[in-house]
């Protein structure tokens, strides 16, 4: 009897044996294996692609005419646009652009400026999520980009759009360029291509797509007809890792270069590793809560006043986030033109009861915070910033019930105008200070404002106007001024402004996140 | 025999037909609207329109369904809303992956589980069944997200003797998939070095996954074989004086398999399902992560595409099973 | 039958006092069952007892001592927001309990009357039902379970309702099959004879009789529902915050693995007490009631 339990052993180191040799290779020094969670991925088709995944690979599979480099989002840089100009053609604005002589997509046909006018219609004819950055934003049509010849486009916009807020679009993946003969050779029954773009790939950037294996891993490769600088490393694999625990494991053990989703603790003990640094990164995001301006008792300023009263924003800031956030109180963020740094709410619970108070709620009143699961930007969870506000109102009488739910049955609500207090996250579409100011403040926008039922007239001509206007100086001092006046008349509280935290490889050199959230791998090395 | 199968086959699609009933009474029936997870929080109305359209959700829910129950005839599953893809696109490219691992993990289960459980009645009392009986049970009661993360810290972070999450090392490229399990792929493509690495990758989530079919195929196991074991047979066998051990092989084992049988192929319907939480945490590419990701944007057409082949499978396991019966025990008759 | 005696008291005192040692018996023969009860004893206890022990409010936040490892002051220590994760666990107890109990009710209830509906009636009626039911044994549990969630919404009550509709289908087939057995029994065809309804047959003779292997299944079932919550509580189907629902606790805070391990383990640790305790005292119920096994 006693040899059975031998036998039992036997079998499971049987199952074991696999392991004998695992082979715990490191990755090849010439590929950089960056860590993330794409779970968001849809498309990679530039036209399609709306999501921070989706834009992450396809900023280094295409190229745009003008580009914002490196951490800069204020001064436009050429790139395959040699030049451009702006001119006033009366009933409209004239933008003309001149290509780069010499670049090649990566299928080996040259840059035409035919190509520019065919990518623009094919992102408006398309019209998916990103199209209203050109419908809407620079209210274009197709045929409203001309080739003049083969190195000059031409684009002609509305007076009623902002020819800078048309530039800064075009910085962004909705203004790449397609190789126009690739994508009719794989257009299926009239979608323009959408289908095979979907997971292939015919641009001029520094990469091209090898493959995409869904929720697993994209895998780049160096374009070998690429016109710039080399990229210094020639294969680049995003591998999908859900959990941040596990990100962490894997680039400490040295199996991935870069881990993009790391906590504010985890960045807080890789600190003190060796063979581990840990690099910031800005973003553009605001986590805010919205109140729905119609919904009693928020329907009253002070009550308003009195919730922005109530929150310690530097406990949130200082505890929860360890410091990596900026206190941001004001609808613009820092880091695009217009930025107003006054934050002069703290928690406050004696004049947050006063205001009450005037509002006729001496006693405070219960509401339901409405929040969506996982983590927020700056990698906390959604649901541990709303158990803090919850403990924070409370103090001020305010009762809240929280109701955590998918992003997606939130968005059904909110869109619907039956929020009452909303916490979520906006990030500007492009880097324009318009690119905040109008969904926050134009009802008749139907975006942010218009799901707190925000309606607020001299608000949304400030914003307009603001928009359109082309004296920096000027423009500065309209935000100025709209900014500082939905601090206090706004249905908002802006509660931080997130830092990202990567988790880098000793030997990883050059890697630099742009705050529209992404990063040029191109420049990276190991 | 021919008979059986074929009414066992009938009354499957009438389980199926019914699932599939189902899951679209939960997807309609409550208003929960797919269509913003799919387009976003900047979606347009017409955009949004334009979606509705192109996807049916703008028919009444009756004529819906009909259209659903149409493609389903023909073996369409329809689009995903979140993926844009076909449905059946996507489980041929998530399936395999739950298959290979659900597999493994069955193998764990029924590796550890039928001789913990033939020792445990053997031992029956003895320090080692209580041993074996509790390691059991507490391996299946710890939740699967801690026990898989803990895993990987102590296994692959601390001690480096298994590879981390994923189906393979980033540094190794997948063979050509055919059939989409690694370990065949790799066999066929005789890429020796893949297959190590595969299998590898294999064993942490395989056992996470397997603990919970293994305290249950041990229990089921224990108490088959003391049931057996108190036999008047078996008693026979032992008062003629043949030696323990060979009684316990000869006789009792496998009059005991036929009850384990039927927990074995109930058990890889819930490991196929059990693998939703697994999966998360070893960044798995398999169904349970696109079932998850589908539930979490009411991506309807894809969890009833989910559920349709896991319960199509779950059957067919259990059919397979009561087949196998009747080679074991010359009692059954299938008439 | 007479009134009391004395004969009949003794035989009635022997019996009661030999059911006692029989008790005692079995808890020596099978210690873990009795290591089962007695967990399922203490956790329930605890569950009670919660407001009475618990050092602090479950929500109470302490932000200036956020993540304090266990130690004298806090002697399961803090979790990210400074809350007592002690304090948490004994309050999630009662929530723990509140969910076992509640789906063991629905789905004991729906699952014994389906069953013994079926059973009992038989023919059409029992076809249909078993049909039904395999339907739902069909379906791959926690998929369903996020499908009934995720339509409804997450909140703890829909993801009961949820555990519930996955796990129903098992007391339909246990108590269809001792309804079989019953319905042929003579104390059936007696009450039939006497004319007493079916529905009273049911309630007074079969489902007193088909009790056994149904407590048996509850006390598994209540160790599945939590466990199952928990999975939903991962994918974010489950409690609301600041609910101290372990499940929650768990995946809200395996963030913290590797750099405070106690946020996520002690709820984790927790979750496997709970669970192991319903199970053992399931395994021991079964032997207890099991006659082969009693016999011996």
């Amino acid at each position: 009897m006693r040899t059975r339990l031998p036998v039992f052993l036997l079998l499971i180191s049987l199952l074991a044996a696999p392991a004998a040799g695992p082979t715990l290779a490191a990755p090849a020094r010439d590929t950089l294996v960056y860590v993330a969670d794409i779970s968001d991925m849809i498309s990679l088709d530039p036209a399609v692609a709306y999501e921070f995944s989706g834009i992450l690979v396809a900023q280094n599979v295409y190229d745009t005419l003008v580009a914002f480099e490196g951490e800069d989002l204020t001064t436009l840089k050429p790139r395959l646009a040699q030049s451009w100009k702006i001119t006033d053609a009366g009933g409209s604005w004239k933008v003309t652009f001149t290509l780069r002589q010499g670049v090649k997509f990566s299928t080996g046909r040259p840059l035409t400026a035919r190509a520019v006018a065919f990518s623009i219609d094919r992102v408006i004819g398309l019209n998916k999520s990103p199209a209203f950055l050109f419908k809407d934003v620079a209210g274009l049509k197709e045929g409203d980009t001309k080739a003049l010849n083969d190195r000059t486009v031409e684009v002609t916009l509305p007076k009623t759009a902002s020819p800078q807020a048309f530039l800064s679009v075009m910085t962004f993946t909705v203004g790449a360029i397609v190789d126009p003969e690739e994508v009719a050779a794989h257009a299926a029954g009239g979608d323009r291509g959408e289908a095979w773009l979907r997971n292939h790939s015919a641009g001029t950037g520094p990469y091209a797509l090898e493959r995409w294996d869904t929720e697993s891993r994209v895998i780049l490769a160096a374009n070998p007809n690429y016109w710039g600088t080399k990229p210094k490393l020639s294969r680049v694999v995003i591998q999908h890792v859900p959990e941040s625990s596990t990100q962490k494991f894997m680039v400490e053990s040295g199996d991935a270069d870069i881990a993009a989703n790391l906590t504010p603790e985890q960045a807080r003990e890789l600190g003190g590793k060796a063979n581990v640094k840990v690099q910031k990164g800005r973003l553009l995001q605001l986590v805010y809560v919205g109140m729905n301006a119609k919904h009693p008792p928020l329907d009253r300023v002070q009550v308003r006043e009195a919730i922005r009263w109530s929150i310690d924003y530097d406990g949130i800031i200082r505890s929860l986030l360890r410091g990596e956030a900026r206190k941001v109180q004001t609808i613009v963020p820092e880091g695009l033109f217009g930025f107003n740094a006054t934050a002069p709410f703290q928690q406050n619970t004696s004049r947050a009861k006063t205001l009450l108070a005037e509002a006729g709620l001496p006693d405070g009143f219960a509401t339901e915070l409405l929040v969506p699961t996982g983590p927020a930007p700056g990698g906390v969870k959604w649901s541990d910033i709303a158990a803090k506000l919850q403990s924070d109102l409370a103090k001020s009488g305010i009762k809240v019930t929280i109701k955590e739910t998918t992003q997606a049955q939130l968005l059904n609500i909110y869109r619907a105008q039956k929020g009452q207090l909303v916490m979520i996250l906006w990030g500007p579409d492009f880097p324009d200070p318009d690119g905040n100011a109008t969904p926050f403040s134009d009802y008749t926008a139907k975006s942010i404002a218009w799901r707190n039922q925000y309606e607020d007239a001299a608000a949304a001509r400030l914003a307009k106007q603001a928009a359109l206007e082309p004296d920096p100086a000027k423009r500065k001092a309209l935000y100025q001024q709209l900014t500082d006046r939905i601090l206090h008349q706004g249905p908002y509280v802006v509660l931080y402004q997130p830092t990202t935290r990567f988790a880098l490889g000793k030997s990883v050199q050059g890697f630099v996140w742009n705050p529209m959230a992404f990063a040029e791998f191109k420049t990276v090395s190991k | 025999m021919a008979r059986y199968i074929l009414g066992r086959i009938a009354s499957v699609s009438l389980v199926l037909l019914g699932v599939s009933v189902l899951t679209f009474f939960i997807a309609h029936v409550i208003p929960a609207d797919p269509v913003l997870a799919a387009l976003g929080e900047h979606a347009r109305d017409d955009q949004i329109e334009a979606f509705r359209r192109a996807y049916g959700l703008d028919r009444p829910v009756p004529v819906q369904f009909v259209v659903y129950l149409g493609r389903l005839a023909r073996g369409d599953l329809g689009v995903s809303i979140r993926t844009r893809r076909p449905v059946a696109e996507d489980l041929r490219e998530f399936l395999p992956a739950t298959v290979e691992l659900g597999t493994a993990a069955w193998l764990v289960a029924l590796l550890l589980g039928i001789p913990a459980g033939i020792l445990s009645a053997v031992y029956r009392d003895r320090p080692f069944d209580h041993l074996a009986r509790l390691g059991a049970l507490a391996g299946a009661s710890l939740p699967v997200f801690w026990l898989g993360l803990v895993l990987l810290g102590v296994f692959y972070y601390r001690l480096q003797w298994f590879p981390g999450p994923g189906r393979l090392d980033v540094a190794l490229s997948p063979p050509l998939l055919r059939t989409g399990l690694l370990l065949v792929d790799a066999l066929l493509a005789r890429d020796g070095a893949v297959l190590r690495n595969a299998a590898a990758h294999l064993i942490l989530p395989a056992l996470t996954l397997g603990l919970f079919s293994t305290a249950v195929i041990a229990r089921m196991t224990r108490s088959a074989m003391l049931d057996v074991l108190y036999q008047d047979y078996v008693r026979t066998a032992r008062a003629k004086g043949l030696p323990r051990r060979r009684v316990i092989v000869l006789h009792a084992l496998k009059n005991a398999m036929i009850p384990t049988l039927t927990i074995i192929g109930i058990s890889f319907g819930s490991l196929l399902s059990g693998a939703v939480l697994t999966e998360t945490i070893f960044a798995w590419p398999g169904l349970g992560r696109y079932a998850t990701a589908s539930a979490v944007s009411l991506d309807f057409p894809a969890v009833m595409g989910v559920t349709l082949v896991i319960a199509l499978l779950y059957t067919a396991a259990n059919l397979l099973v009561d087949l196998l019966y009747a080679r074991i025990d010359p009692r059954v008759r299938y008439g | 039958m007479h009134a009391s005696t004395p004969a009949s008291a003794t035989a009635k005192l022997a019996a009661a006092h030999s059911r006692r040692r029989s008790l005692l018996l079995a808890a020596r023969r099978s210690p873990l069952a009795a290591a089962g009860a007695l967990g399922v004893i203490a956790f329930v206890l605890l569950a009670l007892a919660a407001p009475l022990l618990a050092p602090q409010p479950p929500d109470a936040q302490r932000l200036e001592y956020r993540l304090a490892p266990p130690g004298r002051a806090f002697p399961l220590g803090l979790d990210q927001l400074g809350r007592d994760i002690l304090s948490r666990i004994l309050y999630g107890a009662r929530l723990s309990l509140v969910v076992g109990i509640v789906v063991v009710a629905l789905a004991g209830v729906l699952g014994t009357a389906v069953g013994i509906t079926a059973g009992f009636v038989g023919g059409h009626m029992d076809g249909v039902l078993m049909r039904v039911t395999d339907v739902f044994f069909a379906f791959p549990p926690l998929i369903l379970a996020m499908a009934i969630a995720a339509a409804l919404g997450p909140s703890l009550t829909n993801a009961m309702v949820a555990i519930a509709a996955v796990t129903w289908p098992v007391y339909a087939r246990l108590s269809r099959a001792q309804a079989l057995v019953l319905r042929r029994q003579e104390f059936t065809e007696a009450a039939r004879a006497i004319g007493l309804s079916d529905l009273r047959i049911v309630v007074r003779h079969v489902l007193p009789n088909a009790l056994g292997p149904l407590i048996v299944q509850a006390s598994f079932n209540m160790g599945e529902a939590i466990l199952i919550a928990a999975g939903l509580s991962f994918i974010g189907f489950g409690a609301q915050p600041p609910i101290p629902e372990w499940g929650v606790m768990v995946s809200e805070g395996r963030d913290y693995i590797t750099t405070q391990w106690w946020v996520p383990t002690v709820p984790a640790l927790a979750i496997l007490l709970a669970v192991t305790g319903f199970n053992l005292l399931g395994d021991g119920l079964r032997d207890l009631l099991d006659p082969r096994l009693r016999q011996r």
